[in-house]
């Protein structure tokens, strides 16, 4: 019998061996098994280079193993920059900034969006804009001659509805 | 009709049949079947009793048919043909079905239709087993001379096996001199064996072998005939140098006065127009490039002719065509190195203090461009800082899917070399996986790791070169660590992959032989026949066929030379009689199977009715192209004629 995770080890028992077949099934994911963690995406990745803790081989690496609840649930899998230079140098094919967005695709769908997307859906929601307009915007506006912008926008609310973001939005701010 | 006797024996092969098909069953069923007069189930039919058995069934039962339900042919119909033929019986008269690959394995948890596939199986073969003709087996003469294509050491130590042993041998290399890559090698691992010091006296051998003889700027233009019997066509390229009367005394080249730059040094020194590959050459001959030299350029010059005291200059020498009459061929043309260039990120071609670890061998020697002293190229600095990068073109989708299997051990060596010279220069290895599977390779790493060589286990993703130092800066993680490091070296070493010789594709086409996917030839068999190809008589060793380092193509060379032999031993070789025939009658000479067959073995020929289509019989595989082609017909593949074919699928599919 496989035991439990300690603070001391991961049990094999509690990995998800299925994850990175998910992955590849999906567009973007297929080469990931061929990784045999040479490094080059984190050696010429510029996230890498300013923050250590961003490390796309240990990602992937993670991903193979199952370690799925980890990688799913961390806010690394957000800071790809989707330069595309590790995916150009690979040379096992690997398309690491698209298995960056096949994890985050994941995540969304598990609940795991992070706090700087919610916030953006949520704005987008309410007023049809990141940058939020009211009565005072539109007065400025007025005195300059130009029109005046609408400060609601209930059909970006509307399209989110249908698309269901607002809910996996909701369930994601319920897991924080 | 006279109903033909058949016999059926159904094997258990253990229980790789056994476990999973009804046995007894099917020989049952085989009982029922028309012309079966007996039927039995063995353990293992192709073991002595299992033959015996057989054999005395051919006695007893003056049985005219035999068929086996056991494994595929590729493993025992020869084996059974020698049963049938040691008791009167042609050894083309038995059938097998398959009952191993094709019933118990592939439908293991399916017992029940796997028996009844296997009579389904029993059913078609005894069909065709009924239809079956005696065939005659040809002999052919065999020429006892062999050709080696190649002369690096796979070549070298081929021919010097087969001169040893009395077999007159054709040693054929396109280049001036034989010694190939491994005469560029300045050391060998895991020794450090110099490597010129263990090869050239095996090159005197070859001059001096009264068995071999050499033939240097010489390339195949053509080979017609099979295994026993080749005609081989050679160019043979002028030297412009008698090379009788030419005694390598090197005033020649002193007075040249046209420098180009030297292949040998890879390009890193210079050479002159009229020169010897390398000091140690074989033979020992100087030669002129025609391409370079201004007299053949500008019709001007010939100071070369004035000062040569032995009279060897001949400017009008002329290509040369030999034929030659051999009876097996032995390829062993070897690999060219992978081109970095293509990888612009590492900077090779572009930055010249990145080299490649070939090189950097030629830096290490003493023949080198720095005459073996640890100093830069661009500016004669010395290396104080040195990088090695890992599987460059190799273990790479976009370059090269292998692992080139000798750059581990070619860097570790030439880290421990550098280490030796100057132990205070600081060593880095850029690698995926380091692999030293080999006698003594393991050690040997384990000696360059105490000798102070840094192993980092992170591929760098690029080179950037300083514009003013041109030193270069290598930014990599450490993996094992999880920490980004920045380098900066005075030289960068490619450890770069190795790939198929140019050549290949064409000598490929001659000699009509497959490749496998990565571009090598193709052995007739990955385990038990490495050194032998697709084609008969045709043998091949070194990095032609995979790369390798020195012992395994020494062994390999040593492998197909035992092979060729054993075939150069007889007097005749048997002609497998599986061969196209032609019904000339129905042959409307439109030359289709001509242009489809692989093999070259059907060709038009002239008759006093019009040309018709004739076949090389040692040359025809059997493989039914030109049969499947025929618009009129009138080619069938003897033991696999439309008859047999279709009684067997109708028996198959149940039809009466």
């Amino acid at each position: 019998m496989l035991g439990k995770s300690t603070e001391a080890h991961i049990s094999f028992g509690e990995l998800d061996p299925q994850f990175k077949y998910e992955i590849s099934k999906l567009p973007g994911g297929e080469n990931i098994k061929y990784c045999f963690a040479c490094g080059t995406c984190s050696a010429g990745c510029p996230v890498r280079e300013i923050d250590e803790k961003y490390n796309p081989r240990r990602i992937i690496r993670m991903a193979l193993l199952g370690i799925k609840d980890r990688v799913l649930s961390s806010d690394l899998i957000w800071l790809c920059s989707t330069c595309y230079t590790c995916h150009e140098r690979c040379p096992q094919g690997v398309k690491i900034t698209e298995v960056m967005n096949v994890l985050k695709n994941m995540a969304v769908r598990e609940g795991y969006i992070h706090p700087s997307f919610t916030r953006q859906v949520e704005l987008i929601a309410a007023h049809g804009r990141l940058y939020e307009m009211d009565e005072f915007d539109n007065k400025k506006r007025e005195r300059m001659g130009l029109p005046p912008v609408a400060t609601k926008c209930p059909e970006a609310s509307e399209i989110f509805n249908i698309t269901g973001i607002l809910k996996l939005v909701s369930k994601s701010k319920s897991k924080e | 009709m006279k109903k033909i006797r058949i016999g059926v024996y159904v094997c258990h092969c253990g229980l790789n049949i056994a476990g999973v098909v009804d046995v007894a069953a099917v020989r049952d069923y085989a009982k029922t079947l028309p012309g079966v007069v007996v039927a039995r189930d063995n353990r293992y039919a192709c073991s002595e009793v299992g033959q015996r058995a057989i054999a005395q069934d051919i006695k007893r039962h003056k049985l005219e048919r035999v068929v086996v339900a056991s494994c595929t042919p590729r493993l025992h119909e020869s084996t059974f043909q020698r049963v049938l033929g040691e008791n009167g019986l042609n050894p083309y008269l038995i059938e097998m079905a398959n009952i191993r690959d094709q019933c118990s394995w592939v439908h293991y948890d399916q017992p029940e239709k796997a028996t009844q596939k296997a009579k389904d199986l029993v059913r078609a073969a005894v069909a065709r087993a009924r239809l079956l003709r005696p065939l005659e087996v040809n002999t052919s003469p065999v020429n006892k001379s062999a050709m080696v294509i190649g002369a690096g050491i796979a070549g070298i130590s081929a021919a010097l096996y087969l001169g040893k042993a009395g077999i007159k041998t054709y040693l054929v290399e396109k280049g001036p001199s034989i010694g190939g890559h491994m005469a560029m090698l300045d050391k060998t691992f895991p020794t450090l064996d110099c490597s010129l010091c263990i090869l050239s006296p095996l090159m005197v051998d070859v001059a001096q072998n009264e068995n071999i003889k050499l033939l240097t700027c010489t390339e195949m233009t053509d080979v017609t005939g099979f295994a026993g019997n080749f005609k081989v066509k050679l160019r043979k390229k002028p030297r412009y140098v008698d090379e009788d009367k030419c005694v390598a005394c090197g005033l020649c080249a002193e007075k040249c006065p046209t420098k180009v730059p030297d292949e040998f040094n890879r390009g890193l020194t210079m050479r002159k127009a009229i020169y010897i590959p390398f000091a140690q050459a074989i033979p020992s001959k100087y030669l002129i490039d025609p391409e370079r030299c201004l007299y053949f350029t500008k019709e001007r010059c010939k100071v070369c002719q004035r000062v040569c005291e032995a009279g060897a200059l001949n400017f009008d020498q002329k290509e040369e065509e030999v034929e030659i009459d051999i009876g097996v061929i032995i390829i062993t043309t070897g690999f060219d190195v992978y081109d970095p260039s293509e990888n612009r990120e590492y900077g090779y071609g572009r930055y010249p203090n990145v080299l490649t670890q070939l090189d950097f061998e030629r830096m290490l020697s003493a023949d080198g461009p720095t005459h073996g002293k640890l100093k830069r190229l661009s500016d004669g600095k010395p290396i104080k800082r040195l990088a090695f990068i890992q599987c460059v073109g190799s273990r790479n989708l976009g370059n090269a899917k292998y692992c080139s299997r000798v750059c581990c051990m070619i860097t570790t060596k030439q880290a421990v070399m550098v280490k030796e010279k100057n132990s205070e220069v600081e060593v880095y290895v850029y690698y995926i996986d380091m692999r030293t599977a080999g006698k003594e390779f393991e050690e040997f790493y384990q000696r360059a790791r105490s000798s102070g060589v840094v192993f980092v286990r992170g591929r760098p993703g690029e080179i950037v070169e300083h514009l003013q130092t041109h030193n270069l800066r290598i930014i990599a993680e450490d993996a094992d660590s999880g920490c980004l490091f920045e380098n900066e070296v005075d030289m960068v070493i490619l450890a770069v992959g190795l790939k198929p010789a140019k050549d290949v594709q064409d000598l490929t086409k001659k000699l009509r032989l497959s490749r496998s996917a990565d571009g090598f030839l193709l052995e007739a068999h990955p385990k038990l026949r490495p050194a032998e190809t697709t084609m008969d008589g045709v043998y091949l060793a070194g990095c032609a066929q995979f790369p390798k380092d020195i012992p395994d193509t020494v062994a390999q060379a040593g492998n197909a030379a035992a092979v060729a032999a054993g075939l150069l031993s007889r007097d005749v070789i048997e002609i497998v009689p599986l061969n196209a025939v032609v019904n000339a009658d129905n042959c409307i000479g439109c030359g289709l199977c001509e242009s489809l067959c692989p093999y070259g073995a059907i060709r038009l020929e002239k008759t006093a009715q019009g040309p018709k289509a004739g076949v090389t019989e040692t040359l025809c595989k059997g493989c039914g192209v030109c049969a499947a082609s025929c618009p009129e017909r009138a080619i069938a593949i003897q033991h696999y004629a439309d008859e047999q074919i279709i009684a067997q699928i109708q028996a198959l599919l149940g039809v009466r």
